[in-house]
Formats: C-alpha cells, sequence, structure tokens
C-alpha cells in the first residue's frame, strides 16, 4: 500500500547485498586466486574471522525478526543458535569415522571414552547430511514451537516471556553439560575432520564456508524482508504496537507471533549450524544466558526493526570484540557494559537510526540552503 | 519414582554416618594413648570381679601365630587386668606388635620404632626387631579387635569417649563385651550414655542366639526405640539370622525404623529445602522490591549480592590484620555496610541510568544488563577472578542433633536472618511513611506527586532498598559459596523464577515462592539428582508461568492492565 | 429461551464480573436488537468499560449469559473469534497503530481473511483499494493516507479508529468514548459520522458527553454500579430521579 515502505529491497537492502555480494566474490579472490605474499592477500584467519561474524550477523536478523518487529524481546536465542550449531556438530562428529583418538567406527570418541555401546537414537540419522541439515532447521523450529505455543497462548508478554526465554536457554545448558545427555557434556564436540568429503580445516573449505555464510546471511534478510513487507508484516508490526487492538481486529494475535518465532528460530538455527565448522567446536556454553543477551546488543547497537542495522551492529560488536580481547582484555567487558547502558540512554535506534536522523537533518537544511 | 527415592536416600544417611564413625575412630585413635592410664585404673577396678583368665595367659595366647588364639586373646584383654592392654591393642591395630615364638614373649614397638616388654610396659633392651614375628590380623580377628578396643573405653573418664565406645560395642554386637558393659552399667551415671550402654547390651542379647527367647525380644524392643539407621542395620542381621517370634519381632522392628527414618528423611529435606529457600529468599526479597513494586528489570542486582559479599571480605580482612579480637563479630560489621555500599550504588544506578527508562522495561533490562558486565569486571580488576576466602565465625561452626537429623548452626542462622529481613522489610512498607510513601508513588505515581511526594526522591531510596537488602544477602551468601565475581550471575536467573512464581508485587508470594522453590529443589534432587532437578524445576516454572502468568499471587483486574 | 434471545442481536442477561472482590458488574442484563443504535451513559465505576470488555473477550464474566446472534455464546470465545463473527470495537483511548501508515491502518482493519498463511502469501482482494477510498472519504482522512498515524491529530485519530470500524464492517459496533478530548465542531462531525454507520450497522455508544447523547437521538440506558438503572428516551431517562440522585448525588 505504501510504495516507499513496502519494496522487498528498499535502497538500505541494494547497499547490503551489493557489500555482501562483493565480498562472496572477492574475499575468494583475495584468498586464493593472489599469491600469499601480495600485500593484498587475505589471510585464511581473516576468513574464518569474518565467516563467524557473517553467522553472527544471521543470527542478529533472526533477532532482529522477532524484537524489531514483533516487539518479542528473546533472550534465549542462542538457544535456537547453539541447537542448530550441534546439529551441524553432530553430522560432523559422524563424519570423522575411523579417525577418532579410539578409531571406533560408529561411536564418537566421547561415547568410547564414556564406555557407551550403542549409538544414542538422538544421533541415529546424522551421518547423512541433507538429514543434519534438515535437523538443523527442524531442531530449533520445533523448540521454539512448543516454547511459543505454550507461552504465546497464555499470553505471557513483555519482560516476562523474556525471563522465561532466559530461563529455557539456562535449562539447556545445564542439561547440555551432563554427560548422560550424549551430546559430549563438557567438552561439547570438536575436533572435526570433514564436511562434505572436504577437510574443514583447508582454505579452500574455508573460503567456501564463508561465501555459504554470504549466501545465507543474504538469503535469510530477503526471507525476512520478504515477510516485514507483506501484510502478514503489517500484522506483527501491529501485534507489536498494539497487541490487544490486532486482536480485536479479529487477528489471531498468537499464531502471528508463533509463526515469527518459528521462522526467526531456524535462521537462528542454520547461523549455527555454519558457525560450528568455521570455529570448529560447539560446546554448552554457547548455550550460557550471557551470549543471548549480547546477540540482542548486537541488534540494539545497529538499530532494531531495520534487518541491515541489525546485521551492521553484529559485525561493530564483534569487531570491537577481537579488537579489544587482543589489545585490551581487561577492558572489554567494561567496553560492553559501557554499550548497553550508552545505546539503550541515547541511541534508542541504533545507527541505522543516527544515519536516518543526519539524513532528516540535512534534507530540512537543503531548501533553506537554496532559498 | 518413590520407591526409588527409598532406595537412594538411605545410602546417603548411611554415607553420613560412616564419615562419622570413621571420624570417632580417628579421634579415639589419637585419645587413646592419653587416657591409657585412666582406662588402666578402671580396668583393674573391675578386674578382680571380670577375670576370665590371667594376664599372663592373655599374653601367651598372642604368641601362638593363630588367628583363633589371637581371637580370643582379644575377647578376655579387656577383662584381664593388664596393665598395657591399651597398648597391646593399639600396637596390634598399628601392626606394631611383635612376638618371640620360641620365648613366647610379647613386644610392641612404639611410633619410633623403640620396643617394650608387653608385659610390664618397660623398654626392652637387646631385643631387635628383626628375631621378631609380627602378629597377623584376619577380619575375624579385626572384628574382635575393634570391640576390644571399644570396650578397653567404656571405663574411660571422658564422657565422650564412654559414649563412643558404646556406640561401638553396639555396632560389633560381641557377645564377649558384655561383661564388660554390664559393669560400665553398674557405674554408668550420665543417662545419655546409660542410654547408650543399654542399647549395646540389647543389641548383643538380641544377636545373640543362646540367649533367653524372652530377653531377646526385650532387646529387640530397645533396638526398635533407638530407631536409627544402624539399629535398623542390626535389626536386620538379627531377623536374616533367626527364627520364630524373634524373627517376626525383628522384622516388625526393621518396618517400623524404616517407615521413622523415611519421616525423617521428609522432614530433613523439608529442613535442606527451608534453608536453600531462605537463600533464594535472601537474593530475591531486594528483586521483589525493583522488579516488584518498581517494575524495574534490574539484570544487576545479582552483582549488588556480590558486591555484598566482597564487602564481608574487606570487613574480615580488615579485622583479621587490625583487630583480630572482632573477628568473630565481623559480620555485624558487614551486614550494615553491605546495606549502605550497596544502597549507594543502587542509588548511583538509579539516578545516573535507570531514572530515564521508566516505562521502557525492555531497554531497563538491557542497560541493567550492561551495569552488571561492568561490575562483574570491575571486582575482577579489584580483587581478581580468584574466590576469596571468607571465614565462618564461632557461632556459625557446628550443629546439634534434632531427632535423627544434625542441624548446622551456619544453615539455622541464615534461615533466622532471612525471616528477619523479610519481616524488617515487611514492617518498612507497612508501617512506616517511606513504605506508604512508596507504595503509593508504585499504584499512582501522578496522583502522589501531586499531593506533595517527591517521586523522584522515592524511587532512588526504593531503589536503594531494595540493592541494599541485595548487599545483606550477600553477607549471608558469602559464608555459604565461593566469593568470586560471578557470585551474582548464579543467583540472577533464579532470583527471577522466584519473583515470577510467587507472583511480582507480592512480599508473601515471594516468602513462599522462594520456599516452596527450595523445598520442591530438595525433594527432587534425591530422586533426579540436582543438575536435573534443577532442570525440571526451570521446565515446571516455564509451565506455570503459561497456566498463570502474573504468579501465585496475582493481582488481578484493571490496575495489572496499566 | 424467551422471545428476546432469538430475535436480539446481542443479548446480555445476569452478567457478573469481579476483580479481588471488587464487584465491577453486578447482574447487567441489556438487550440490543438488530440495526439499534444505543447509547450507554453512567458515572464513573457504572461497569460501562467492563461491559464492552465482557462483550468483546477481554473479560470473561463469573456468571451470566452472553448470546450474539441469538446463538454465539460470547463467554465460550476469545477476542479474535468475536471479532470474526462482527463485532467490532473502538477504545476509549484512541488505539491506532501509530508507526503505520493511515492507509495500512485501514487495510489492516478491511474485512479480508485474517489467518497468517493469508496475509502473508495472499493477494489483496480487487476492490481492496476502492474500499479503503471509501472509507477514507467518509472519515475526511484523504489527505492524511500516507501520514503514520502517530502524525495525525486526535480527533483524527479517533476518526481513523472509527474508519477502522467501517472497514471491519461488522454486524456491532462498540465505541467507547468517542468525542472525548474532541472540539465542538469536531463533536457534532462524530455524531453525524456515527449516525450514518447506524442506518446499516447496530452500534453501541458509551459516552460522558450529554450533548453528544442528545444529537444521537437514540435509545438510553443508564448503568448505575453494574446494572442497568433506567432505559428509555434521554428525556425521560434524565427525569428520571434516581438518574438525577445518581449523576447530583443526594
Amino acid at each position: 500500500m505504501n510504495p516507499a515502505t513496502d519494496r522487498l529491497i528498499d535502497t538500505r537492502g541494494y547497499i547490503f547485498l551489493a557489500v555482501l555480494s562483493a565480498a562472496a566474490v572477492l574475499v575468494p579472490i583475495l584468498t586464493l586466486v593472489i599469491p600469499d605474499e601480495s600485500a593484498f592477500a587475505m589471510p585464511p584467519y581473516l576468513v574464518a574471522l569474518f565467516g563467524k561474524y557473517l553467522c553472527f550477523a544471521l543470527l542478529a536478523v533472526a533477532l532482529d525478526l522477532v524484537w524489531g518487529y514483533c516487539g518479542i524481546l528473546s533472550l534465549g536465542h542462542g538457544a535456537f543458535f547453539a541447537l542448530g550449531g550441534y546439529a551441524m556438530g553432530m553430522y560432523l562428529m559422524r563424519q570423522i569415522g575411523t579417525r577418532g583418538v579410539y578409531a571406533h567406527p560408529v561411536l564418537p570418541d566421547f561415547m568410547v571414552f564414556l564406555n557407551w555401546k550403542e549409538l544414542p537414537v538422538a544421533w541415529w540419522g546424522f551421518q547423512s547430511f541433507p538429514y543434519a541439515m534438515a535437523m538443523v532447521l527442524l531442531i530449533p523450529g520445533l523448540l521454539a514451537f512448543i516454547f511459543g505455543w505454550l507461552a504465546f497462548r497464555s499470553r505471557v508478554t513483555g519482560v516476562y516471556l523474556s525471563i522465561i526465554t532466559q530461563a529455557m536457554t539456562y535449562a539447556l545448558m545445564l542439561a547440555f553439560f551432563r554427560n548422560d545427555m550424549g551430546f559430549g557434556g563438557n567438552n561439547g564436540l570438536t575436533d572435526f575432520k570433514d564436511l562434505l568429503g572436504f577437510n574443514v580445516q583447508a582454505t579452500e573449505t574455508r573460503v567456501a564456508l564463508f561465501v555459504a555464510s554470504c549466501i545465507a546471511l543474504g538469503g535469510g534478510y530477503l526471507v525476512a524482508r520478504a515477510v516485514v513487507t507483506s501484510k502478514f508484516g503489517k500484522v506483527v508490526i501491529a501485534i507489536r504496537d498494539a497487541e490487544s487492538r490486532t486482536r480485536f481486529l479479529g487477528y489471531r494475535v498468537e499464531t502471528y507471533k508463533l509463526a515469527v518465532f518459528v521462522l526467526s528460530a531456524m535462521m537462528a538455527g542454520l547461523a549455527g549450524a555454519l558457525y560450528v565448522p568455521q570455529v570448529g567446536i560447539i560446546n554448552p556454553g554457547e548455550f550460557s544466558p550471557a551470549n543471548s543477551i549480547e546477540a540482542v546488543i548486537w541488534v540494539a547497537v545497529g538499530g532494531r526493526g531495520t534487518l541491515v542495522g541489525a546485521a551492521l551492529g553484529a559485525f561493530m560488536v564483534n569487531w570491537g570484540k577481537t579488537f579489544f580481547t587482543g589489545a585490551l582484555p581487561e577492558y572489554w567487558l567494561f567496553a560492553l557494559g559501557g554499550l548497553f547502558v550508552l545505546v539503550t540512554l541515547f541511541m534508542p535506534k541504533g545507527v541505522i537510526g543516527l544515519i536516518d536522523q543526519y539524513k532528516v537533518r540535512r534534507a530540512s537544511k537543503k531548501p533553506t540552503a537554496e532559498g | 519414582m518413590t520407591r526409588y527415592a527409598q532406595g537412594r536416600a538411605p545410602a546417603r544417611v548411611q554415607a553420613i554416618s560412616l564419615q562419622s564413625q570413621a571420624r570417632n575412630r580417628f579421634i579415639e585413635t589419637f585419645s587413646l594413648l592419653l587416657a591409657a592410664a585412666f582406662v588402666l585404673m578402671a580396668a583393674l577396678l573391675i578386674a578382680p570381679k571380670a577375670r576370665a583368665q590371667s594376664p599372663t595367659d592373655v599374653l601367651t595366647y598372642l604368641t601362638t601365630d593363630r588367628f583363633p588364639d589371637t581371637e580370643r586373646a582379644l575377647n578376655e584383654i579387656g577383662t584381664s587386668g593388664l596393665a598395657t592392654a591399651p597398648q597391646i591393642v593399639e600396637a596390634l591395630a598399628a601392626n606394631r606388635l611383635l612376638f618371640d615364638a620360641a620365648a613366647r614373649k610379647l613386644y610392641f614397638a612404639d611410633e619410633s620404632g623403640a620396643l617394650f616388654d608387653a608385659a610390664t610396659g618397660a623398654p626392652a633392651a637387646g631385643i631387635s626387631p628383626d628375631d621378631l614375628k609380627r602378629v597377623r590380623l584376619n577380619n575375624a580377628v579385626r572384628r574382635s579387635l575393634n570391640a576390644a578396643r571399644g570396650a578397653l573405653t567404656l571405663m574411660s573418664p571422658d564422657p565422650a569417649r564412654r559414649r563412643a565406645a558404646a556406640e561401638a560395642v553396639f555396632k560389633s554386637r560381641d557377645a564377649s563385651a558384655l561383661p564388660l558393659v554390664e559393669s560400665a552399667l553398674e557405674k554408668e551415671s550420665t543417662p545419655a550414655i546409660r542410654k547408650k550402654l543399654e542399647e549395646a547390651r540389647a543389641a548383643i542379647i538380641a544377636a545373640d542366639a543362646s540367649a533367653p527367647e524372652a530377653r531377646r525380644l526385650e532387646s529387640l524392643e530397645t533396638l526398635k526405640e533407638r530407631g536409627d539407621q544402624d539399629a535398623l542395620g542390626t535389626l536386620a542381621t538379627i531377623a536374616a539370622a533367626s527364627e520364630g517370634r524373634v524373627k517376626t519381632s525383628a522384622e516388625a522392628g526393621v518396618a517400623a525404623i524404616q517407615s521413622r527414618l523415611a519421616m525423617w528423611r521428609n522432614v530433613q529435606n523439608v529442613w535442606y529445602g527451608l534453608s536453600l529457600g531462605s537463600v533464594l529468599l535472601l537474593a530475591a526479597i531486594g528483586l521483589a522490591i525493583t522488579f516488584g513494586v518498581m517494575g524495574v528489570i534490574n539484570m544487576a542486582h545479582g552483582e549488588m549480592v556480590m558486591l555484598g559479599a566482597y564487602t564481608t571480605f574487606v570487613v574480615q580482612e580488615w579485622a583479621r590484620t587490625n583487630h583480630p579480637e572482632l573477628m568473630n563479630y565481623s559480620l555485624f560489621i558487614a551486614i550494615p555496610l553491605a546495606f549502605l555500599v550497596t544502597g549507594a550504588v543502587g542509588i548511583f544506578i538509579e539516578r545516573v541510568v535507570i531514572r530515564f527508562l521508566y516505562g521502557r522495561p525492555l531497554e531497563t533490562l538491557l542497560a541493567t544488563f550492561g551495569i552488571s558486565l561492568i561490575l562483574q569486571q570491575a571486582v575482577r580488576t579489584i580483587f581478581g577472578a580468584n574466590n576469596r576466602e571468607v571465614s565462618a565465625p564461632a557461632f556459625m561452626s557446628g550443629s546439634f542433633d534434632f531427632g535423627a537429623l544434625s542441624i548446622g548452626y551456619g544453615r539455622m542462622w541464615i534461615i533466622v536472618f532471612a525471616m528477619a529481613v523479610f519481616a524488617a522489610l515487611l514492617f518498612v512498607l507497612r508501617a512506616t511513611s517511606f513504605g506508604l510513601r512508596m507504595r503509593a508513588v508504585t499504584q499512582n505515581r501522578r496522583m502522589a506527586s501531586s499531593m506533595g511526594i517527591d517521586t523522584n526522591r522515592i524511587d532512588a531510596l526504593a531503589f536503594g532498598l531494595g540493592s541494599g537488602i541485595a548487599g545483606m544477602a550477600g553477607v549471608a551468601l558469602s559464608q555459604i559459596d565461593n566469593v568470586s565475581p560471578n557470585l551474582g550471575q548464579s543467583y540472577i536467573i533464579d532470583s527471577f523464577m522466584v519473583v515470577v512464581f510467587g507472583g511480582v508485587g507480592n512480599l508473601w508470594g515471594t516468602l513462599l515462592g522462594a520456599l516452596t522453590l527450595g523445598v520442591a529443589n530438595k525433594f527432587l534432587e534425591p530422586v533426579a539428582g540436582a543438575v536435573l532437578g534443577k532442570i525440571l524445576l526451570l521446565v515446571f516454572i516455564i509451565l506455570f508461568i503459561q497456566k498463570r502468568p502474573r504468579g501465585l499471587f496475582a493481582l488481578k483486574g484493571r490496575a495489572v492492565e496499566a | 429461551m424467551d422471545h428476546s434471545v432469538t430475535t436480539s442481536l446481542l443479548y446480555l442477561d445476569g452478567v457478573s464480573v469481579s476483580f479481588d472482590g471488587y464487584k465491577a458488574l453486578r447482574g447487567l442484563s441489556l438487550t440490543l436488537a438488530p440495526g439499534e443504535m444505543r447509547a450507554i451513559i453512567g458515572p464513573n465505576g457504572a461497569g460501562k468499560t467492563t461491559m464492552m470488555d465482557v462483550i468483546t473477550g477481554k473479560t470473561r464474566p463469573d456468571e451470566g449469559d452472553v448470546l450474539f446472534g441469538g446463538t454465539h455464546d460470547l463467554t465460550k470465545l476469545d477476542e479474535a473469534q468475536i471479532a470474526e463473527l462482527g463485532i467490532g470495537r473502538k477504545f476509549q483511548k484512541p488505539t491506532v497503530f501509530e508507526s503505520q501508515s493511515v492507509d495500512d491502518n485501514l487495510l489492516l482493519a478491511l474485512k479480508a481473511p485474517r489467518g497468517a498463511l493469508a496475509t502473508l502469501f495472499g493477494k489483496p482482494a480487487p476492490d481492496t483499494r476502492l474500499r479503503i477510498d471509501q472509507i477514507l472519504e467518509t472519515t475526511r482522512l484523504k489527505d492524511h493516507r500516507h501520514r503514520m498515524a502517530a502524525d495525525l491529530s486526535h480527533g483524527q485519530k479517533q476518526w481513523l479508529e472509527i474508519g477502522m470500524l467501517l472497514a471491519q464492517d461488522p454486524k456491532l459496533l462498540l465505541v467507547d468514548e468517542p468525542v472525548a478530548g474532541m472540539t465542538d465542531a469536531e463533536t457534532a462531525q462524530t455524531a453525524e459520522l456515527l449516525r450514518a454507520i447506524a442506518v446499516d450497522h447496530s452500534v453501541v455508544v458509551v459516552e460522558h458527553d450529554m450533548t453528544f447523547v442528545r444529537d444521537l437521538g437514540v435509545k438510553v440506558t443508564v448503568l448505575h454500579e453494574g446494572a442497568v438503572l433506567a432505559e428509555g428516551p434521554l428525556d425521560v431517562v434524565s427525569a428520571d430521579p434516581r438518574v438525577i440522585e445518581v449523576y447530583l448525588g443526594r
């Protein structure tokens, strides 16, 4: 109905997709084609680092979809991310085969170590890549469905919802720390060998994963954008702004919330699945409530309700984290904590909001300058 | 599930009693030599009456290198009147009892290896340990040895040791100790120890198949009355080994004790649950003010608790170096100080950050989470990342018995403290003008403001109050948890669960919520294990919130919608 | 079931609601005929808003019957189902979707499938544009169609909300204090608008403003302490000594 805001890809979106496409083309060239000694050559560790940022950006976009557009502040999105990561990790573990320390053809090392005789049912099928990828989406989606169905149907909203999402990821963390859950306990899943037959450590594989992450982020963005620009998206925004009004118009608010929540959880799961082979490990620490809250601040820094801003925020905060933990490890938590406070107090619309404000100011100045 | 619980929990109780057994034995060994002289006198006193063999016979039995003889010697040594009996028994226990098979002479070595003549206790000069053989032990001998050690201390002047000895006899049920127990009973004047001796006698008689049935049945009753884990074990053994009326009576005793123990186990679970619940209450009660009454989500609440714990640490360090005499009272300095310190930090946070975010709960949540990160890192920078030691004052260590339950003073005082804080807070909110103003502001800010209440001041003070209470909680938690920069994080989720479960804006709900969750946790733990129990509780609360989104004590009606 | 149940559009009988011991409604009974317009007046705390809440499913009554169209038991349905049956509601405080344009507000309200799949993948009906234009015309918001709802004046928001009600095309409109905070001119225009709507809809209007109620010129029900005190034309009702007592005090 509104030509300016209803386009699938707006100006901001074109810039974002252009940058992503450029990265997806340039990074392979800089890493694989240009000789190592050239000043333009990109070292493989940087590829993995940026690949990791891309996964965080996808998680941020997923979170922005529920928080920025539907007003659901989830403090448990790290759980969906981690579940997707575990599903991928399980596939990678099954690919190790006899190359493990105990050289067991079926059981991963930690199960042999725990003296298990049989593969737990939860692990069945994970030797198949398509099955594992389906689980990457289905498991977070299913959890989100059950959790959301219970929560939204009973109209748990606002901070209550935030607190119970936090309790959800906390409970999962405690559960995954247990050895008898069968997911590697404390140590999680690691020592991966190959993915679809390619060595996960190889530079080529890393570049491929980077490109896959670019595509996933771009695709995730487009899906989210398609959702929020549709009439469905308008309903979702209406729910954010005036939930009971929307209900009195005859919309089943819980169905809408549930749909957005599940979609977002699946996107988070995909992000986690791409993250795990790039960092080489997944452990229960990924479920920690602090991780989920950190993802929220990425969205807040970039500007919630803008999708592009969420991705931008994820990049900026994580770049800052990489910088601080390398140069001034003592001060990273001060910086992050300060960021939480400053953004909520002074930048409620984030970086994108600042840019928009600047644009509006310039636009309003122009006529007077001319006249 | 229930059957499983009954199967598991006794194992725990048993483990505890085994531990205390081990400790008793340890004390025994160390103090035995000290008390040896007294025991000797006692042994001499009863010797003429209960003597069975001459002292020299006992010594001879120990030199035959045959287990039955060694056993016999041990069974008789207590009543033999032998002056060196305690040393001999202890030396045997420590594998330092040696004999010369040819000369039929017995020696014992002390810890340094010096040899003494076992008959006289005089140093044995000119004998080399290489020429002697060790008196050997097997399980049967060891049992007699323990009984002998127990019997030798039955006459100790130290009541605690007599008591322990009577317990040892009770557990060994060694028939040969009966005469000693009887004679000890004649002399014993302390009622509690008399009871123990009677129980020991009952255990011996009841287990003795040759004793008259009437006496055995009577003894079984005594055992049943005792009713603890050891009595249960004794009765079960007797039931398995006997027939007829004795068996039925023993079995009835087993059943009676089992149900009694099950009852006490529940009492213990409730007690531990109340203890955990009061810890939860302490952690959550400040949150009940800031979240429940003011509607502010303070994610830095856990860090306020942590600051309180560090205040305790600093006060103790100060006392340790400057006023060691105050060490035992440092908690009393720390409690008000922690309240002031964290209260001031709370007011500062409210003035600088939170007041700009009223009405935006999700933003408040994020900002206060940022503050919690800053506080954690600040404490880590100042005090280091490692755990800090906070010692317990004398009045908080130790325990006393209540029925079959051992109640630690530490736990008890924390419960008392939690209830006192709760009562004080209730008083402040209900009966002071500050409380009245605070309730007025939370119910209708504009109206309160137009009536001349300085709402800004009330907000700041209320937040300070909530934070200060968190600080006091930190003092208590420093006694039971590691004082580290992460202390607060481990409580924040639990605290929110308590407040949400109990019902926001209702202090009584918080109290009931905390105690319910504490007790539920302790009842779940033996069934599901600690971690799984906690997970189950979290899942339960998540489900509970679906049913009652506003907690146990929900406010209803229009006021809630605002 | 008596005759009035089956022929009435809305039928309330013996409805009681209490919040923590406070009785907001005590045995309220009310019948509305199809096509009728009714004004509900009453002092603060008379239970007007609670009655709206009960009809729209926001509040469940402790006891009593609430029937719509003679057959639908509203106490068993939730807000969305009741809205789908054809009951629209305008709130006391104007609630529109502030961060969306006037156009989008009307689009959301427009009668169309409400399911998630329909809104995600469905195409708008061909006459959507036309119907929105009509409503913009009726509510005098044509020039503001691309503005954000948040930027509208108070009176414009009230009209937008009434426009959203029209877009919903309900059988029954519940309108809570439509002229609160309006200028006299706006009030008169609103009365005109409501009368126009009442031609082919049943309307229940809750209002304090007596001039406005007089302008409407319809049957009036007076609520007091959660029950009906008097019912009839405004002139008759306002002459009732009990009503005078309630409004003016002893």
